[in-house]
């Protein structure tokens, strides 16, 4: 039997793709699943999965040969030395009838996260349920059962690889208590760990001279409690200044494709949130166009529903930029994981006062640091450091948001 | 391509699988076989055995056809006949087996293999060499000898020996009970022979459960074979044309006088006169040292079947050798014994995969037991065969299956059920979900399952 091996189609407009290697040669045995050749588009690589287990009887598409969508570009058989059966030409081979899977291609506008495996996962029976006790997702799971089947073996070395993990971090090791992995802890941890691999994340600090937000602060406390009823906070500020920001340096309100750069004519501001036993970012929509009064009330709602446990997934979904900020526990500066899949978050330190040379003096000044983290496959080390000096402008002199 | 050249010693269930699979993946094959193809399997083993006791089956229902409403008259066995059907059935078999080899073009080459170097062997009678890329070596078992005081002047039956009687002995006593001894054991108390089984440890096929065997115990024991467990044979002399056998028992020294005294104790690889230590092949414990691969020490030489020791059944020799083939093809495959299917064909018949109950609790896993009894299941009480029950053992966490044994009718057709089961890691909720055909025994298994997970319909 000979087994076709196509060029897939990752993504809505992508028509043809270019071979750039193959982790195979011929007469080779491949296992399904098992990363056969390697392709690009404009500016995504992909590793696209033997379909099914076999020898590699035929390359028909060599290193940097273009090849459409559905087009053939090897031949599988099963058993060693079979003749192999030439395909007929077939131009219009359906795309979606694609037998190569392509690994790890995350769908336009679709979160790593919202695809619950609508596909298949083949699992035994004991391995489904010592999975499903233990946490461990099949997802993310190697099978080693035929046709790659995972079997209790596999969720085993899964939840021996999670436990070194523990372990590695846990020093001095001992028996300790283990805590079953809650839903909203198995999606930050899939999270915050997809954004460390998938992005490009790149770090920008820059200290900036507060004076000016805490008094603008303390000026608007009243102006703002009598219109929303709310105490307006630095926070609060920071969002609206940054949203400003954005909307001159639109770069920033952003997001990675496989297919380009989907740029956002709307500013939606997530807003970290600790709870006591997670972590939520709830969403302020159309941040720019929201005076200071209504961003002080919606962040309170959050707030209040967020504790209560309130929040709809609506309500925390659909951000365009995210701003953490550990100033109320005194951290001076940090780092914040990017939000996928946007392409920028702020970390905002602490404020503290510190001396500084102002006209070639010492002067005592309250400086805050704050932190962008950018992914660099679609912002540029300028881009962000020019966006950061406009932030730090309208820091330093609030009512420039008004120019 | 150059197509590889993979040699095969031996045509035995081990040998002649391997030999098709190295063919169908495009190799060109040479298979040597010194005896006739098919090995002890066909030849001496499981087929010829299945073609006794099936004669002996049907002998015994015969003669308890008054209660199905069926009376036969001069009702008789003619042992010669019974065995020259065994020979055409064991010749019908080779027969198939030589003419699949010859369609995917396998040359078979009879004689002895020597090694000559780790590529090439060559033919004793013949001088012929035969050269290869891959060498599979499958040469089997041949029983294991007991030695006592007197056997170097009395002959002791072996298995191969009960399978080529000429004719029925008056008595004959069989040293061991194990698979072979029972079956054995009885067929030939059916055919009018007294039998007596002799078992050094407290019971009959001692490695199973002890349920299984305690109740096949009981049914060999109702038929007429006698059983001395926890005995040894001490010593055997002559006795006119008898054979005197003085037997150490737990109740002190007796003597028995039979006309054939046989062996059933195991069997042990045999790979002598190959010439193994000339090219450096690794062995332990007298059997071929392989990995899980199939793979001897040295890199182009497999081994499998009885010559690498282990579970030695027919069907694990098979599954070895497609293993060793498609490695030595190129395609990367690991042997893994979780579920081996263990079967008798007494009737009535036992058989059981996983483990015991026993092992189960040694292994440390916590367990759960469902036994449901033949009693229960309506064909079994309409073919009048109730003695028996399917027993499953189960790991209590998560009812993952560990271990099914079964004694009644079918018992080794019904056994596949569980065999699969284990091999996908099955729990007893999905046998209790699976619909079982009505009127068959395999309900027995659903039921069994459902006395662990939501209860027995069947079952007070």
């Amino acid at each position: 039997m000979t087994i076709k091996v196509i060029m897939p189609k990752v993504g809505l407009t992508m028509t043809e793709g270019t071979i750039r290697e193959w982790k195979k040669k011929e007469g080779d045995w491949v296992e399904k699943g098992e990363i056969l050749f390697v392709f690009e588009t404009e500016k995504v690589t992909n590793d696209v999965e033997a379909p099914q287990s076999g020898f590699l009887a035929k390359i028909l598409a060599k290193e940097d040969d273009v090849v459409p969508v559905g087009g053939v570009v090897g031949l599988l058989v099963k058993e060693k030395g079979e003749q192999v059966e030439l395909p007929v030409e077939e131009a219009e081979a359906a795309p979606e009838a694609s037998p190569a899977t392509v690994t790890e291609v995350t769908e336009q506008g679709a979160s790593p996260i919202g695809n619950n495996g609508k596909a298949r996962i083949k699992a035994t029976p004991m391995a489904k349920k010592i999975a499903k006790e233990k946490g461990i997702d099949l997802r993310n799971v190697t099978g080693s059962g035929p046709g790659g089947r995972i079997r209790v073996s596999d969720v085993g070395s899964a939840i021996d690889a999670q436990a070194k993990a523990v372990e590695a971090i846990a020093v001095p090791v001992s028996e300790g208590k283990l805590v079953k992995l809650t839903g909203m802890r198995t999606i930050i941890a899939r999270k915050m760990l997809a954004s460390k691999i998938e992005t490009a994340q790149t770090y920008m600090t820059v200290s900036v001279d507060a004076t000016r937000i805490v008094e603008s602060r303390e000026k608007l406390v009243p102006v703002i409690e009598k219109i929303a009823g709310v105490r307006p906070t630095i926070n609060d500020l920071l969002m609206k200044i940054a949203a400003s920001a954005i909307s001159r340096h639109p770069i920033i309100n952003t997001r990675w494709t496989p297919d380009g750069i989907l740029w956002f004519d709307t500013i939606h501001m997530g807003m970290a949130m600790a709870l006591d036993d997670g972590l939520i970012v709830p969403v302020i929509r159309d941040i720019a166009t929201k005076p200071l009064s209504a961003i002080a009330r919606a962040r309170a709602e959050i707030v209040e529903k967020g504790r209560a446990g309130k929040l709809t997934p609506d309500e925390m979904k659909g951000s365009t930029f995210t701003l953490s900020s550990l100033g109320m526990f005194g951290v001076e500066q940090f780092t914040a994981n990017i939000n996928q899949p946007e392409s920028a978050i702020l970390a905002v330190g602490t404020v503290t006062d510190k001396p500084v040379v102002v006209n070639k003096e010492v002067v005592i000044r309250p400086i805050m640091k704050v932190t962008l983290s950018y992914d660099h496959r679609v912002i540029d080390g300028a881009k962000a450091a020019q966006f950061m000096k406009t932030l730090r402008e309208l820091i330093e002199e609030p009512f420039l948001i008004v120019a | 391509m150059n197509k590889e050249r993979v040699i095969v010693i031996g045509g035995g269930v081990g040998g002649y699988p391997a030999a098709l699979r190295a063919a169908r993946m495009g190799a060109k094959v040479t298979l040597i076989e010194r005896d006739k193809m098919g090995g002890v399997c066909l030849n001496k083993g499981c087929i010829p055995t299945k073609v006794f006791l099936h004669s002996a089956s049907l002998y015994d229902e015969v003669k308890r056809g008054s209660i199905f409403g069926l009376t036969a008259e001069k009702l008789q066995i003619d042992f010669s006949k019974v065995s020259a059907r065994k020979n055409a059935v064991v010749d019908r078999l080779t027969a198939g087996v030589t003419s699949l080899l010859r369609h995917k073009n396998v040359s078979i080459v009879n004689g002895t293999a020597v090694f000559r170097d780790s590529n090439s062997l060559e033919i004793m009678e013949t001088g012929e060499a035969v050269v290869g890329d891959k060498i599979i070596l499958a040469t089997g078992s041949i029983p294991a000898q007991l030695s006592v005081d007197g056997s170097e002047d009395i002959r002791l039956l072996t298995s191969d020996d009960l399978l080529a009687l000429d004719s029925l002995p008056e008595s004959l006593l069989i040293i061991g009970g194990g698979y072979i001894g029972v079956e054995l054991g009885q067929f030939y108390c059916r055919m009018g022979v007294n039998v007596t089984i002799v078992e050094m440890l407290d019971r009959i096929i001692p490695t199973e459960d002890a349920e299984i065997s305690g109740a096949l115990e009981k049914a060999l024991v109702n038929e007429g074979i006698d059983i001395l467990t926890q005995t040894t044979v001490e010593k055997i002399e002559r006795s006119g044309s008898n054979k005197k056998v003085v037997l150490a028992t737990p109740a002190g020294h007796t003597e028995i006088v039979v006309s054939e005294v046989a062996q059933s104790v195991g069997r042990r690889p045999h790979f002598s006169g190959l010439n193994v230590e000339k090219i450096g092949l690794a062995t332990e414990k007298g059997r071929i040292a392989v990995n899980e691969k199939m793979e001897t020490n040295i890199p182009n030489i497999y081994a499998v079947g009885d010559v690498i020791g282990g579970i030695m059944l027919a069907h694990v020799a098979a599954a070895e050798g497609e293993c060793a083939a498609r490695n030595s093809m190129g395609q990367p495959t690991a042997m893994h014994y979780r579920a081996v299917p263990r079967c008798i064909y007494t009737s009535p018949e036992a058989a059981c995969v996983g483990m015991t109950e026993k092992a189960a609790g040694e292994a440390g896993r916590e367990v759960q037991v469902a036994r449901f009894p033949m009693q229960a299941i309506g064909k079994a009480v309409l073919q009048e065969q109730t003695d028996g029950m399917v027993k499953i053992v189960a790991d209590k966490r998560y009812g993952e299956v560990l271990g099914v044994h079964i004694i009644g009718p079918h018992a080794t057709e019904l056994i596949a059920e569980a065999v699969l089961a284990i091999e996908m890691e099955v729990t007893v909720e999905e046998l209790a979900h699976t619909i079982h055909p009505h009127p068959t025994v395999s309900e027995g298994i659903g039921e069994a399952a459902m006395v662990l997970s939501g209860g027995a319909v069947h079952m007070p």
